[in-house]
């Protein structure tokens, strides 16, 4: 049974978004909110679908230069003479060697443009073959420069004092408070997440017969999946724990301990902090034979890498998906990680271990939900807390904003990159007139991406994919009001265009 | 992957300046042969005096504590003392008890603060043989020896709470065993440790220099060959600048005095530093190296042929040596301080902890997270207020004295009083490995073999979920603003430790405890003895069991027990088998009865919520 009190969904919505907004730093029209929030919330899903979408959090801050790298000479050449390569193309520095690239070139249709009109070529990095198979036969996508914005910015105004009328994101730079900004638009500290509040819209249209299996968290804690009443359930790599002192026949011997233990552990108390944990508890008992029950269903055959802690997690994702019917679920949304991308040192030593992780993980999980027939049905997408410097500290680089992110799934409009790509460059050159060099414009010195999209935009592709409707989207993206036609901004619409 | 230590591009030629800690220069050549483990002790750090197998026992400092403000300066009851002590310290004991009832709070903390600090970590490390260049084990490649040294450490030491106080500060300085990957990991985590118990009774000041400089440290945030700016636009890593402020002394936001936030003028939270700032301040950290002037290496051979050169532990335990070609010759300017360009490093340094020592900030950005990891989540501004007031001045006009601060956050009404233990926000969740710790020395925990050999317990569905000195990053195992997602928690309550609770934790958690209770640790070789409790579960009639009971609630839960939950548990293990013809099988039984119990009560809110 329940522990958590009754949910007033509009009214408890309405004020904690309040508090939301403020910390944000904007202010929303009334009438948007109310309209948003007031009405039962509409949902698109045809009967009998189901859909997922898996949040790949990458912590740290990946280094985009080294992920999606680069290739056309005019652009490859100013990465390495940043980043220190060698003569002729060759690896130096944090720079990788040109030859390296070949086998991981993404084929695009079209070369994008960025603004100073260089056609851009890019390969993945060498670790990376199944991700590029995946993006050259249409499976995958990529975004590039998005990342945290309040409202659309230029590099001008992000240097203004005018901080009304400039807002920028709070904390930029800070770990934590990014990681919180990428999952639920609000610095550390915040207690929802888009990916829960994506999960209330399911549950508030009856979607799903069990609240607790709409986000499942396959990683620790995190705020994303957090809603107000889809609560982030966390399960481990090798399934739900059942908790043994409490349902063991005898304990020590004894069956009165068992039962004593099973009804201490889950019971109501008055002490807040007391009640909190054993909440968790209780759901953690009331959810263990249902998620058992769904992983018994046999296992989907694709192979997955062994050592790899990302893959156990997508592992486990793809068989809850397989057991969706006994979770009663259709609409879920996932959530696993991986960590080390920190890199400040190290960087090309490290970053082979880490990318083949991401890679081999997502082909891997992506070929099973091919085998599970449900491709076109399961989306991934990859998040982190930033990018990082294109400048080098000598063996890595430092703390970023704007990334590139990739999109996996049968849904995806693959083979293509959404977004602007920057101009490579870490100069800071102006005009007599004050205005930035066209190359110095995206980024906010040593190469630190000024995103020209932001993540709202971003999840919010995603979520109207998933079936969130046009009129919620301000109520779990708060931001999402700053950008689009409706603001006047159609060079930042709310429809990145990366789904079918 | 193991990074060899040996970089030559990365050896300093000369220290630029002496290193701020003392050290002896009694350094001995070695060639590479088998030595005893216990000579292996380096010289160097610490303040040992000469070269000797063990390094001296490192004293404690006299002070007097004043009781001025403190309504409550002693325990009226056994209740009262155990409190205390479970908020001071790892355990309590009924010797404890009995002695903070009669010297009262103050005194007992200066005697404390006075006790000498035992075993170091890196002492305890080498006399198990640990420093061993030549063993098969390599030991230089292994983290897993680092994890039996903190256990051991938190477990067997003669001053608990000198090492209760480490432990809360190596979840604000942190340093990760998970995050090292050199040789000599395990001994350079060793020597972390002890620097934070060397300074954990002393000076804030001292504390963030020794730090900063500490070896671990300069691998774990890459201030370790961390190199100026150059023409090819190389710039200094800005990993330890960011932290260092972030995390180690003035924080994100301004506040004020009591900890709140200093709005501004729009009611919004005003940033301490800018990015400019970490830039500029990451200049002050250039220049850095390891010493290697002590090192004598050792060349071993591989197996499938080739040679290994690996050095010794010297350069683990010596802080990080400057040198001044690698150093910023730039300007740096950093809240609202500019060193001069081409200023020589070590000035440099003192001007730039000095500052981040002196900031207002500093001081209750400290003071509240220490209140958090010892009495509860939520103090009041009050509070926070008043420790931070003695972090500004002990009552004798210095500033950073942390065996004044600890004694204010312990002594202070608001952790004594009675208000709390009936206050429903009141307190905070126990840290998993605390749990354990606590166990441990509350029931005669001891290891048959000696090897002490505790691994890392981090797995949540497994294990605890948690183990000493093993933060899966700088920020520590949880946040100090977590908030548990849609909890019943009132707006701007906190509960840290709740990051660490998932479906998955609360179950793993209460499986190991099943598991190890009887059994021990390391499959029984740390086995708890349980003697007093034994003694108290000789009968199957109702009144021994609540003895029994009453005995943990009074030593785990300092009697915040309710009646209700202590009758629960005496009904259950009431109706064990107690005793029977032999005495062997009685033996067993009685254990039983009291591993019932001791599981009860772990598993009961009331006592994971510490109040």
């Amino acid at each position: 049974m329940p522990l958590f009190p009754p949910q007033l969904h509009t009214r408890r919505d309405f004020l904690r978004r309040s508090g939301q907004l403020a910390l944000t730093g904007t202010a929303l029209p009334l009438a948007l909110n109310l309209a948003a929030m007031g009405e039962a919330a509409a949902f698109n899903a045809p009967a009998g679908d189901y859909k997922a979408l898996v949040c790949v959090f990458l912590y740290g801050g990946n280094d985009y230069a080294n992920t999606v790298i680069s290739y056309d000479d005019t652009s490859y050449n100013q990465y390495s003479t940043i980043r220190g390569g060698g003569a002729g193309q060759t690896a130096g520095g944090i720079a990788l060697a040109k030859s390296a690239l070949a086998a991981t070139l993404l084929t695009s249709t079209v070369a994008p443009l960025d603004v100073v009109g260089v056609a851009h070529q890019y390969a993945l990095h060498p670790s990376m073959a199944g991700l590029a198979n995946l993006f050259n036969t249409g499976k995958a996508a990529v975004q590039l420069n998005v990342g945290p914005l309040v409202k659309p910015l230029t590099r001008v105004q992000y240097n203004s004092a005018n901080k009304t009328l400039y807002p920028r994101p709070p904390q930029l730079f800070s770990h934590n408070d990014q990681q919180s900004i990428w999952q639920s638009s609000s610095p550390e500290g915040s207690k929802v997440g888009w990916g829960g509040n994506i999960g209330d819209l399911v549950l508030q249209n009856g979607l799903n017969s069990n609240s607790l299996f709409t986000g499942m968290s396959v990683t620790g804690n995190a705020v994303f999946l957090s809603g107000d009443t889809a609560l982030q359930y966390q399960l481990s790599t090798s399934g739900a724990i059942k908790i043994k002192p409490a349902t063991n026949a005898t304990v020590f011997g004894s069956a009165n301990v068992s039962s004593a233990i099973a009804s201490l552990i889950r019971q109501s108390r008055s002490h807040v902090l007391e009640n909190e944990y054993n909440k968790v508890t209780d759901r953690a008992m009331t959810a263990e034979a249902t998620v058992t029950a769904a992983l018994a269903l046999t296992p989907p055959t694709t192979e997955f890498p062994t050592g790899n802690s990302l893959a156990d997690q997508l592992k486990m994702v793809a068989r809850l998906i397989k057991g969706r019917s006994v979770l009663g679920a259709r609409r879920q949304v996932f959530m696993v990680s991986l960590g080390g991308f920190d890199l400040h040192d190290n960087l090309v030593a490290q970053q082979p271990v880490l990318m083949d992780r991401v890679s081999a993980a997502m082909t891997a999980f992506y070929n099973a939900t091919v085998d599970m027939e449900v491709a076109s049905q399961v989306t991934a997408f990859t998040a982190s807390d930033f990018g990082r410097t294109l400048a080098s500290n000598g063996d890595g680089s430092d703390h970023g904003w704007g990334s590139h992110h990739f999109i996996v799934g049968g849904a995806v409009k693959g083979q293509a990159f959404y977004g602007t790509p920057p101009p490579v460059s870490v100069g800071d050159t102006k005009d007599s007139g004050g205005n930035y060099a066209l190359a110095d414009q995206w980024h906010v010195g040593q190469g630190r991406l000024l995103p020209s999209t932001s993540v709202d935009q971003y999840a919010a592709t995603l979520a109207k994919w998933f079936g969130v409707a046009d009129a919620e989207m301000a109520g779990i993206l708060p931001n999402i009001v700053n950008f689009g036609t409706s603001a006047g901004r159609a060079d930042y619409p709310t429809d990145l265009g990366f789904m079918l | 992957m193991a990074f060899d230590l040996i970089d030559d591009t990365a050896i300093p030629t000369a220290p630029e300046a002496a290193p701020p800690a003392a050290r002896s220069t009694g350094a001995q050549a070695r060639v590479g042969v088998a030595l005893a483990a216990a000579a292996l002790t380096a010289c160097g750090g610490g303040g040992s005096a000469a070269d000797s197998s063990a390094a001296p026992s490192i004293p404690g400092r006299s002070i007097k504590l004043s009781t001025t403000g403190h309504s409550y300066p002693s325990a009226a009851s056994d209740e009262e003392a155990a409190r205390f002590l479970l908020q001071a310290q790892l355990s309590a004991s009924d010797a404890d008890i009995a002695a903070v009832r009669s010297l009262g709070f103050a005194p007992w903390l200066e005697g404390q603060v006075g006790a000498s600090l035992g075993t170091t970590g890196w002492d305890w490390l080498n006399s198990q043989g640990y420093g061993d260049v030549l063993s098969t084990k390599n030991y230089y490649d292994s983290s897993l020896q680092g994890d039996y040294m903190a256990w051991n450490q938190l477990m067997t030491a003669p001053d608990p709470v000198r090492k209760r106080m480490a432990l809360a500060l190596s979840e604000f300085f942190v340093v990760s065993l998970s995050g090292l990957d050199f040789s000599w990991r395990s001994h350079a985590m060793a020597h972390y440790w002890d620097t934070l118990c060397t300074h954990a009774l002393g000076n804030y000041r001292d504390l963030l220099e020794a730090v900063t400089l500490n070896v671990a440290m300069g691998y774990y945030l890459n201030t370790k060959g961390n190199k100026k700016e150059n023409s090819s636009g190389r710039q200094p890593d800005e990993n330890y600048a960011r932290e260092v402020m972030q995390l180690f002394s003035v924080g994100l936001y301004l506040l004020n005095a009591d900890g709140t936030l200093q709005l501004d003028g729009a009611g919004k939270p005003q940033e301490t530093y800018t990015a400019s700032d970490v830039s500029n301040l990451a200049r002050v950290f250039t220049g850095y190296d390891v010493d290697q002037s002590q090192n004598v290496p050792t060349v071993i051979a591989q197996n499938g042929g080739g040679t290994r050169t690996v050095g010794n532990t010297a350069f683990a335990k010596l802080p990080m040596v400057l040198t001044a070609s690698n150093h910023s010759t730039l300007a740096a300017t950093f809240l609202g301080v500019t060193v001069a360009a081409n200023t020589p490093g070590a000035d440099a340094l003192k001007t730039a902890l000095d500052t981040l020592f002196k900031h207002p900030n500093t001081a209750p950005f400290f003071c509240k997270q220490m209140i958090q990891r010892l009495v509860t989540s939520n103090p009041s501004p009050a509070y926070v207020a008043r420790v931070a007031a003695v972090f500004a001045n002990n009552g004798a006009g210095v500033r950073g004295d942390l065996a004044f601060v600890f004694a204010a956050i312990l002594m202070d009404n608001e952790a004594r009083g009675p208000a709390g233990l009936s206050a429903t926000e009141y307190g905070k969740l126990r840290e998993p490995m605390l749990r354990l710790v606590q166990w441990a020395r509350t029931f005669g925990a001891a290891s048959a073999s000696g090897a002490w050999k505790i691994e890392d317990l981090s797995n949540p569905g497994l294990q605890l979920g948690q183990s000493p000195l093993r933060s899966p990053s700088v920020f520590n195992f949880f946040r100090p603003g977590y908030v548990p997602p849609s909890s019943g928690l009132s707006v701007g309550a906190v509960a840290p430790e709740f990051q660490l609770v998932t479906e998955s934790s609360v179950g793993g958690y209460l499986n190991y405890l099943l598991d190890n209770l009887d059994r021990g640790l390391n499959k029984g070789d740390i086995k708890a003895a349980y003697t007093s409790e034994l003694a108290l579960a000789t009968s199957p009639t109702a009144l021994s069991p609540s003895a029994l009971v009453q005995r943990l609630n009074l030593l785990l839960c300092g009697g915040q027990l309710s009646v209700a939950t202590q009758n629960l548990i005496t009904t259950a293990v009431g109706s064990m088998a107690g005793v029977v013809v032999s005495s062997t099988t009685t033996g067993t039984n009685l254990r039983l009865r009291v591993c019932a119990a001791v599981l009860m009560v772990m598993a009961s809110a009331e006592y994971l919520i510490q109040k």
